[in-house]
């Protein structure tokens, strides 16, 4: 077996090329190699979740790990019913979301800038250009608006515009993450977008 | 549905902008990494603490008490509303007693005798106890008009017990043979 070989089908003994279920199995025994990987599956999606929900890096940082040590101690208890990946989602949003609560009145951004593409985006660029009055807003002044449009929200319902508008997951998904059915998902999620619609009437016009 | 989804389509495409708001390159390259050390850091400590305990076998139980945690108030409320709580029990209790003893007043024409023991108990007794020119003023006596009879009587002259409920009920009460 040459190296080649190795990259493009990775080994299902190794952590990277094993199911979740077998990973979140070994794991539940303590093998720290396994939820190494897991935690490698999931780092970039919980940490972007808690972010958009803090607007903090550093806030972000913090909770992520924590949540992924939580997760750890608590795998014993974690019984298959749903997901491993909506259990984890669960734990972050109920630490985000108990993390906000108690620096509620503590607002501060730490406005990162934006990527390389972002610049390119073709929906930006026809947004600054074409739509909106201000054309000459940069899109720091944009990212700006933006968090503290959905900093005004509750918790709840920026949990459910992140979680549905910003990293696509399903109604269904995001109700067995935060525990509430489905029509409280949509109603929330209709509130909130009601709700940035008016924060943000300069760039997002109703059509 | 479908108008409501329209009406917020740009709001949507905006939103999506906040997918590029994304940590610098190679940020995560270490992040399982300092999640780990830190999973081996707290096993080779040992010992998690009460709360990180309480946090993984009791979720509901510590996001309850962070309720509090989050609004001093409602505690605050909950301690006040758990002290008037006591004060009316308190205030009930006083009054059931004065009740009680009222009723002891009024039905109790014992006469102690000066070693502490009960004294002869007959129905003549009672009924020269009621009469105000009988010369006895057992009601007005405040050992024998306040206190309950079951203090001044020894526990073995009567068979019942010696509750201020019998007390009450034991006017009738005949003497043992060790008292007579």
């Amino acid at each position: 077996m040459n190296m080649s070989e190795t990259a493009a089908t990775p080994d299902a003994s190794t952590p990277a090329g094993m199911l979740e279920v077998d990973l979140v199995r070994q794991a539940r025994h303590g093998d720290l190699a396994a939820y190494d990987e897991l935690v490698k599956r999931y780092q970039e999606r919980i940490y972007a979740t808690i972010y958009h929900m803090t607007a903090n890096h550093e806030d972000a940082n913090d909770l992520a790990q924590d949540s992924f040590i939580k997760a750890f101690q608590a795998l014993k208890s974690f019984r298959g019913g749903s997901s491993f990946y909506t259990w984890l989602y669960r734990i972050a949003v109920n630490k985000t979301i108990n993390f906000l609560k108690q620096r509620r009145n503590k607002h501060h951004f730490s406005l990162n800038d934006l990527d390389y593409n972002t610049e390119h985006n073709p929906d930006l660029v026809a947004l600054i250009s074409h739509k909106t009055p201000l054309r000459e807003a940069g899109l720091t002044e944009l990212q700006k608006k933006l968090n503290e449009a959905l900093m005004k929200l509750s918790e709840p319902h920026r949990m459910v515009v992140v979680l549905h508008d910003v990293q696509g997951q399903s109604h269904e998904d995001i109700a067995e993450i935060m525990d509430c059915n489905i029509g409280t998902v949509r109603s929330r999620l209709f509130y909130a977008r009601q709700q940035l619609q008016g924060y943000l009437s300069e760039y997002a016009k109703s059509t | 549905m479908n108008q409501t989804e329209q009406s917020f389509d740009e709001l949507k495409r905006l939103l999506k902008l906040k997918q590029h708001e994304v940590p610098p390159p190679g940020y995560f390259n270490n992040f399982s990494d300092q999640v780990v050390s830190r999973i081996r850091a707290g096993e080779a400590g040992g010992k998690q603490t009460y709360v990180e305990r309480l946090e993984v076998e009791a979720p509901w139980l510590v996001g309850f008490l962070r309720i509090f945690e989050a609004r001093p108030g409602l505690i605050g409320g909950l301690a006040t509303g758990l002290c008037l709580l006591l004060v009316v029990a308190v205030v009930l209790d006083e009054r059931s007693e004065v009740a009680s003893k009222s009723l002891l007043t009024v039905s109790q024409p014992v006469v102690a005798a000066p070693d502490n023991s009960v004294a002869a108990l007959t129905q003549s007794t009672l009924v020269a106890a009621a009469d105000p020119g009988s010369g006895i003023v057992a009601a007005t006596n405040p050992v024998t008009s306040l206190q309950p009879v079951a203090t001044l009587r020894p526990a073995r002259c009567f068979s019942r017990s010696a509750s201020r409920r019998s007390v009450i009920n034991s006017i009738n009460f005949r003497f043992c043979a060790v008292c007579a």
